[in-house]
Order: C-alpha cells, then structure tokens, then sequence
C-alpha cells in the first residue's frame, strides 16, 4: 500500500477514486505477481524439494488494515498495520511441518523452508497414517481481485471521521443515548502462492466492516441498554459503506436503544419466531457451518472447537435430514460481496459453490485437498472443494468456512407475509450474545431488537430475548422461507478455530424466515 | 532463577532500545511512542491419534505512534529496514496530522519505575519441535493403548516487549509461556475427557499427568445418563473455575461504572467501591511478579502495571482509571488487570467432592459468551467430563448442561475454596492472560438445559 503523506495527496487520491467508481470493475485488471516476491516464492519451492519434500505451498502475504475509531464527539483511534511474511508448508513421507518468517533475505526464506521439511520429518517418525492429496489442475498464472469500485485506502482519514462524527451526533439527539462508538475497518490483503506442483496465484482481497453501536443510560443509572446495528462486513471498497447510510439509520437504532429501557420483559416459553436476516446469519454460521466442516466430523478439531453431529459420514450423507424439503443451503466462495469470496483457495484449488442441504437432506461437507477422498466414495466428489485457508503468512492452512447460506424462496414471499403468518411470535432483528456446543447439538441466542408479533401484527418491543433449541429440531421447525427482495449477507470478520487458533472472514446469505414453536427464555 | 546464558528469543533490551532510539531519531513529531513485540511461537498439535501440524514463527512487530498536539495516530509494522521503518514513521506523523484531535490525549509519560519481573524460563524458550513432539506423543500413546482417541495441542510463546517514548522513558519485559492440552475420546465418540496445564515454565508442565487424567476422564464419563437441569450445586474444577473467573478481568473499569453501564455502578451515580458484594473468602489480585504466571510491569502506553487488590475478603476495593479517567475524577491511575489471582483455602477436591449432598462436578466449559454485563451473566456449556455427586461420591457420568449463571452472584454463593493453581483458561488452548484460581464448591448454580453433545 503506498500511503500518502498530506492531506492535499489524500484528497486528490479520493477525487480519482471518484473517477474508478463509474467503471464497473473488471477480473482481468488483477494485478500479477511483484517479481521479487515470485523469486522468494521459488527460491522456497527449491528449498523445500531439495529438503526431501514431496510437496511443498509457499504463501507471501501482505496484510493492510486501517482502523478509524470514534466515541461520541471524538477520536479513539486511527491506526494503520502492515503485516508482511512468507510461510512454507511442506510434505515429508506424509506429514506436514511449517515454518514461518518475517525476513524476507534469501537465505532466511530458504532457510524457514528447510525448518518446515525438517519439522515434517520429525513428525513423520512417529505418524503411523499418512496425508496424501487430491489432485488439482495447475495455474501458472492465475490473478483475482475482489470485486469493487472504490479502494477503501484511498478515502481520507478525516473523510471516514467525518461520517462517524456525524453518525454519533445524529444518535446522541434521542433522548436517553449517552454513549455511541463508531469505527470503520479497511482491510487489503494480497496473497501470492506457489506450489511444488507448478501454480502460481496473485490474488488481492479487499474487506469493509463498519460497526455503528448505541448505549440508552436510565436516567437513575439502574439501567443501561445497547442496540449494536449490526453492518455486517463485506468483500467490497468503500461504496458499500456509502450504501449503508449510517447518518440516516442511526435514528433508528438509537431510538430502539431507549427503547429497550422500558420494553416489556419477554415471558419465557415456546413462540414462534420470525428471524430477520441480519440474525439468521449467525444461527446459520454455527448450526450449519460449522457442523459441516469434515475435519471437525472427522475429529481434527476435537481439543478445541469440538467434533460434530452430523458423523460419521456414512451414517449421515444422503441420509439426514435437517430441515423441511425447501430447505436449501449452498457453500460458495463465489458468492458476491461474500467475505470468504475468492479466486482459488490457499492449495490452489479454483473457487466453486455446491450444495450442502440439498432439498432438506444433508449432501456434503467442506472439504481441502487432504481431505477430498475420505468422503469421495459416498459424494462422487474426488476433488477438493476448496476451503483450505491460512490466516496470513504466519499460519497454516488447514479448512475454513466458506461462505454457507441459505437459498431464498423460489416464490415472490415479502417480509409482511412473513409476518403476516405469525399468531403468536416475536420478530428478532440483529444478532446478540451466541453460543453452541462442541457438537452443535444445543445453543442460545440472543438479538438486538425484539417485537411481539400477535395475530400477524407487530404490536410491541420486548426485551431480553433469548432462544434456545437443538439444531436439528430447530431447523426442522423451519415453516418460511422469504423470497429473493428479503435475501441479505450477514458476516463476520473474526471467525475462529484451529489450534493455534485462526480468524476467518465468511459471510451467510439468507432470506427472512419464520420457525415454529421453539422455546425462548428471559436473560434479565 | 529461570534465567540462563542461552540466547533468549525476541530482541533483548539492548536490541530494543537501539531500535527504539533509531525509530526516535527518525520521529519530527511533537512526540512519538514505541512498542515493540518479538519472538517466537511454536505449536504442536495431534488429532486421531498422530501429529497433524507442527510448526515455528518468529516475527517482529513495531508500533509507532505520533502525536501533534492532540492529534494521534499509530501504524504497526514487522518490516525492520531501514527505509521501511522511514516510511513507517512518515505514515504515522502524515496520519496524526490529519486525524481529529482527541480531547481526551494526555502527553507521553517520561521515565517510570517498573517492578522488576523476569519472566523468561530457559525451559520453555529452548523447547525444540523433538521434546514437544515426544510430549506430544504421550498422549497418543496412552490413547491407543485403550483404543482410544487423541487429539491435543501444545503451545509456546517466548519473547520480549518494549516500550520507548520520546520523553526518554523505555520499558522492557521478556517472558515465557506454554499450555498443553489434551481431549481424549472413545472411538465410538460416546465419551470424551480432557485434561491440560499452563504456566510459563515448561519444567512444571506435567506431560505424563495431562495424558493419564484424560484417558482417566474420558473412561469415566462412559455411560452417562439424564439428569434434569436446574439449580444444583456445582464443583467447579480448577479449570472451569478459571475460564468463569477470567471473564472478570474486563470489568474492574471505573468510567464503565461511574458512566452507569457496569455491573459496579451505582443506582443514582457513581460506583460500588468499598461494598461488600460477594462471599468474605473471595480476594482476587493481579500481580505482574507472580511466580510462575509472570505478565509485563508496565502498558503498552508505558503506564507501571503493580500489585492490586481488586477484591478483598468479598469488598470491591479497586477499580482500573486510565490516565484521563483518574485526572478527571481526581485519582492515581491505576491499569488494567494484567492477570487474574484468587485466594483459595486448604480444601483438596476430593475433600469438596465429600461435601456435598447432591451436586455436578465440572471439568471444563465450552463457548462462554455474556449475556447481561448489569449482573456480569454468562452462558456457555459443560463439556468432557460432567458427573452427579450424591452422598460425598461420585455416583454416575451425567450428560453436558447449557449454564446461565451470574458471576456476581456466583462468588456471593462461594461454599469452599480449594487450592489455587494456574490453568488452561483460554478455551482455544493458548497459553493466554495468566489465571490462577482455586476449585471452587459453588450454591445455586444454574443448569439451564440439557446438551446432547460429547
């Protein structure tokens, strides 16, 4: 990234980027790789053959992040971050080992090289099983970028503040709101891999993630409650949080904070619920996404984030029924402005989408190249789907979620006939405190906003809703599904697993929905 | 005591401050700050009974951040050129200039006093990928002569942090740190158990032990049936009393509670300070010198971090100011927690388990999220190894619970504390904030519904 030094450079960078975002953006201006990074990636690959690697990847990243962080009137941060290394993964006899480096000096990179095929033959001694991997076409050349129209890094600092300081000052006029914190989160990323298998891949990721969150005080200090909006992050530039209108909505959120002080406690018991999509999307991440994950199925993730229900595959594939037969949920890491959206994974497999619920019955899971011929005699599938992914030069890849969402209603259904279904139902907006189990089986979650629905009417706000289900029961209790006009990405930038753990960025498409008859408790 | 002549990983003081001196020398804002971070992190980690990946980073990471008046920026970077650190610099000064000012910026700290605390040991700073693998492989081993299943992680941290501002003040620490956990599982995955240790020095870190009270859990916990959930006493294992315990370490901060959004604020302003809120046997400090779960004597602003009392014998005796928060209220100010100690008593567990009539023992807990900070509520899940005691025994295996449980009223309902141990609090398995509690034998902790998972 080349940062600009005044404040007229930023202005004028700003100016041509207005000129960028009348261009609809076009794939074949990915940038390629810098040659001095392909010449480390090589020098690398060499290093590790040489060491008694039958296969090795090479990953150079590059990670820029920019924060601009507001509280009410003021700044709390503006920070920028680069992080800038090379990680080698290499295969001795049928282990991993892995090695990492920020010094980028020919012979350190050779080096971490030879660490991580030394380290791989350690390990191997006392492996009994061996990794062996699916077979991936080669691309000597492949180039990605996210699609977008405007790069976040060429708006102005003050321009960004701006916006939050008008934001916070359009909340603090409700009455009750004493506290706003506002921030804007701008990440580019470039990627270059090579594999001992003759691809190499430049790929340039860009992320956005806003966060606009409101605190109501009771005028005796005996209370206080948040409303957080809930802008989920995107694969996008800087046109997606001009989309958000963040000034205009804030009133919204911050009246619903105040709101909440006097809402009506929520009586525990079985309701109906109608979940908005900026909920929804997290109950999907954790009842669907991660059980569907094979490593954890297949116990690689048992010390940390847990194994699954859905094991063992023979028992479960073509076999389980999750949910009512227009239950449809993809994995794609091509869906638009999806956070997990990609050219190809970190093994160099192409980017792809596929079905994992197929009309209501469990079909596959999210596999890596390792991983591929575990299952391929009940999927058919012999190929990687490609979910390997490393946090960034310093981490390992191994599976991560791709982007898992649940396909909208082939019918024109709007958000009031969702509504309008609902007797007896509380219509939950946001997604608030979450937690599931090792397997998936049990979990609770909270939101930000609750209206009781009564007789297909929302008639009032509730507060300290949570429910509480077994995945399963619950998405077997699925009754509607809204159309296409309610379809919305939610996301999250900080997903976590693995050990030592790593963050993912994935995001979740869903339409609004409703459930029947699951149960809701009282967190007050 | 842990040190030695070997070479220490992460940058030494004299490595530190060259570096900090030369970032100084490149600075022309009204005032810079250095952070500096470095070392290495090595893991191992095993599933199915074999090692799966193991691997070793060294990184080196610069924070420089500049101040014009009060306006404040910062840019990290682990790029250690020459023109590199220029540039880096430059951005951080081109960013400050542009950034709104912070009313509440106070100037940089000048030279301080730190507690001196070591916190490096040899031990853990020159473990090799062959001594984690053979420890590793204990637990395989142990697994598969039942025919059981492993899967475990060992993580090390050894490195250095710096501190330097352009008002000559500079601060460095070096430490240590390691956890190793292991979940072992039948194959039929109808039961799993899981033990693990934590603390900066790899010699205490009891390898044989972890493997044994896995196997010994997970065979244990074989044939678990219902019980209703509900209110029940609990005894809390050192660990599951740790990862409760370190959710408190966010919320000794005095703005949150003289602002009225804190479980320590007062109906009608201000704070809880000085009230007795929980039972008269709970004290909890945070202490950078504490043997074996040493932390930094100072912030990243270069603030000192000392011994605290934040709760003694059941009174909230301290909350955490920063620098603004303190000048404003007309107080010292006072750092965050840099770790979580609490006082226990002489009860061994097994003398707990004797105590109770009817009760859950719990090993470790699973996905705490918060639910309502006003009561510091948490939900989360129980999770390898969850047992009914009746009569002073434990009288069978019992399937997982979901918890809903207030930590305010967790410590007021404390009925014996045993003795404190440093634990594996983070649920990732990281050798994270050091935590250091006692099991604890608890009233009225509530078992909000069952969870059929293993």
């Amino acid at each position: 990234m080349q940062t600009k030094l005044d404040r007229r450079e930023f202005i004028k960078l700003a100016g041509a980027a207005g000129v960028a975002a009348a261009r609809p953006f076009q794939q074949t201006t990915a940038p390629g790789p810098d040659a001095a990074e392909k010449d480390l990636v090589m020098l690398a690959l060499d290093a590790a053959r040489s060491a008694g690697a039958s296969y090795a990847d090479v990953r150079i990243t590059r990670g820029n992040t920019e924060l601009v962080a507001t509280r009410e009137r003021q700044i709390t941060n503006v920070s920028k971050n680069e992080t800038y290394g090379i990680g080698i993964r290499a295969l001795v006899g049928g282990s991993w080992g892995f090695a990492a480096t920020r010094d980028l000096a020919r012979n350190s990179v050779a080096a971490a090289a030879r660490q991580a095929a030394a380290i791989a033959r350690s390990n191997d001694r006392i492996n009994p099983v061996k990794t062996t991997l699916a077979s991936v076409q080669k691309f000597p050349d492949g180039r990605w970028m996210t699609p977008h129209e405007v790069d976040p890094f060429t708006i102005p600092i003050e321009q960004k503040a701006q916006l939050l300081f008008k934001t916070n000052e359009e909340a603090l006029r409700v009455k009750g709101v004493r506290f706003v914190t506002s921030s804007i989160s701008s990440i580019r990323e470039s990627r270059l891999l090579g594999t001992t298998e003759g691809s190499l891949i430049q790929q340039t990721f860009f992320r956005i993630g806003p966060n606009v969150n409101v605190t109501a005080v009771s005028d005796d200090n005996g209370d206080f409650q948040t409303r957080n909006a809930v802008l989920a992050p995107r694969g996008a530039g800087w046109e997606y949080v001009l989309g958000l209108q963040m000034q205009e909505n804030v009133l919204r959120w911050a009246e619903e904070a105040a709101a909440k002080l006097t809402a009506t406690p929520v009586q525990p018991g079985l309701w109906d619920l109608v979940l908005h999509p900026s909920h929804l999307w997290l109950t999907i991440h954790e009842s669907i996404g991660h059980p569907t994950e094979l490593d954890r199925a297949m116990g690689y993730e048992a010390n940390f984030a847990g194994t699954s229900f859905l094991s063992p595959p023979e028992k479960v594939l073509n076999k389980f029924r999750y949910g009512p037969a227009f239950m449809n949920i993809v994995g794609n890491r091509t869906e638009s402005g999806g956070c997990s959206t990609c050219g190809w994974d970190d093994e160099g497999v192409p980017a792809q989408s596929w079905l994992i619920v197929d009309k209501g019955v469990f079909v596959n899971y999210q596999t890596t190249r390792e991983m591929a011929s575990w299952i391929s005699n009940l999927t058919k599938v012999r190929e990687s789907l490609g979910t390997a992914y490393g946090q960034d030069w310093a981490s390992i890849p191994f599976p991560r979620m791709p982007n898992v969402s649940l396909q909208p209603n082939t019918q024109d259904v709007s958000e009031e006939d969702v509504i309008a279904a609902t007797k007896h139902g509380i219509y939950i907006e946001g997604d608030g405190s979450y937690s599931i189990d090792q397997q998936r089986y049990n979990f609770q979650f909270g939101g930000q906003v609750f209206w009781e629905i009564k007789d297909g009417k929302r008639i009032r706000m509730l507060r300290d809703v949570a429910y509480q289900a077994r995945t399963p029961n619950f998405w077997n209790s699925l009754a509607l599904a809204g159309g296409k006009s309610t379809y919305r990405l939610g996301a999250a930038l900080n997903d976590g697993k693995g050990q030592p753990q790593q963050l993912n960025a994935v995001s979740h498409g869903c339409p609004i929905a409703l459930f029947r008859n699951v149960n809701v408790i009282n967190t007050g | 005591m842990q040190n030695t002549n070997a070479k220490r990983h992460g940058l030494s003081a004299d490595e530190s401050r060259q570096l900090c001196d030369k970032i100084l020398g490149l600075a022309r804002a009204d005032h810079t700050r250095i952070n500096i971070t470095s070392g290495i992190q090595g893991f191992t980690r095993t599933a199915i009974n074999r090692i799966t990946t193991a691997g070793e980073t060294n990184n080196v990471t610069v924070r420089i951040t500049s101040i014009f008046g009060k306006r404040v920026a910062s840019v990290d970077t682990n790029r250690l050129d020459d023109a590199a650190l220029e540039r880096a610099v430059r951005d951080a000064e081109a960013l400050a200039k542009i950034a709104p000012e912070n009313p509440e910026y106070l100037p940089e700290l000048a030279e301080q006093k730190y507690m001196p605390v070591d916190g490096y040991y040899a031990s853990t700073g020159d473990l090799t990928t062959e001594s984690r693998a053979r420890a590793a492989s204990l637990g395989i081993k142990a697994a598969d002569a039942s025919k059981f299943v492993a899967a475990g992680f060992i993580d090390v941290a050894a490195g250095s942090q710096a501190v330097a501002t352009s008002n000559r003040l500079f601060g460095y620490y070096s430490g240590t740190a390691v956890a190793s956990t292991l979940t072992i599982r039948t194959p039929d995955g109808l039961s799993s158990g899981w033990a693990g240790d934590e603390d900066a020095d790899w010699n205490t870190i009891e390898s044989e032990r972890i493997a044994e009270d896995a196997l010994r859990k997970c065979r244990a916990w074989r044939g678990k049936t219902a019980l209703d959930p509900g209110k029940y006493e609990v005894i809390l294992e050192p660990t599951a009393a740790g990862m409760l315990m370190s959710r408190m370490l966010g919320v000794f901060d005095a703005r949150q509670a003289d602002e009225g959004r804190s479980s320590f604020s007062k109906r009608g302003g201000g704070n809880r300070l000085g009230e007795k809120l929980f039972d008269e046997r709970v004290t909890i400090i945070s202490n950078p010198a504490e043997k074996n779960a040493e932390t930094s004597p100072f912030t990243n602003a270069g603030q000192p971090v000392q011994r605290e009392v934040w709760v003694d014998k059941g009174v909230l005796k301290s909350l955490a100011y920063s620098r603004f928060w303190a000048m404003k209220q007309g107080v010292a100010p006072k750092a965050n927690p840099s770790n979580f100690v609490m006082s226990g008593g002489d009860a061994s567990l097994d003398d707990m388990i004797k105590s109770v009539k009817r009760g859950v023992l719990i090993t470790r807990l699973w996905y705490i999220r918060g639910l309502n900070p006003r009561v510091i509520s948490f939900t989360g899940l129980t999770r390898d190894g969850t047992f009914l005691i009746e009569n002073g025994k434990i009288a069978r295996p019992v399937t997982n619970f979901r918890f809903n449980q207030s930590l305010s009223e967790l410590l007021a309902n404390v009925e014996v504390l045993g003795r404190p141990t440093r634990v594996a609090a983070d649920e990732s398995g990281a050798a994270g904030t050091p935590v250091m509690v006692p099991p604890l034998k608890v009233r009225n902790f509530t078992l909000a519904s069952v969870s059929d998972a293993i």
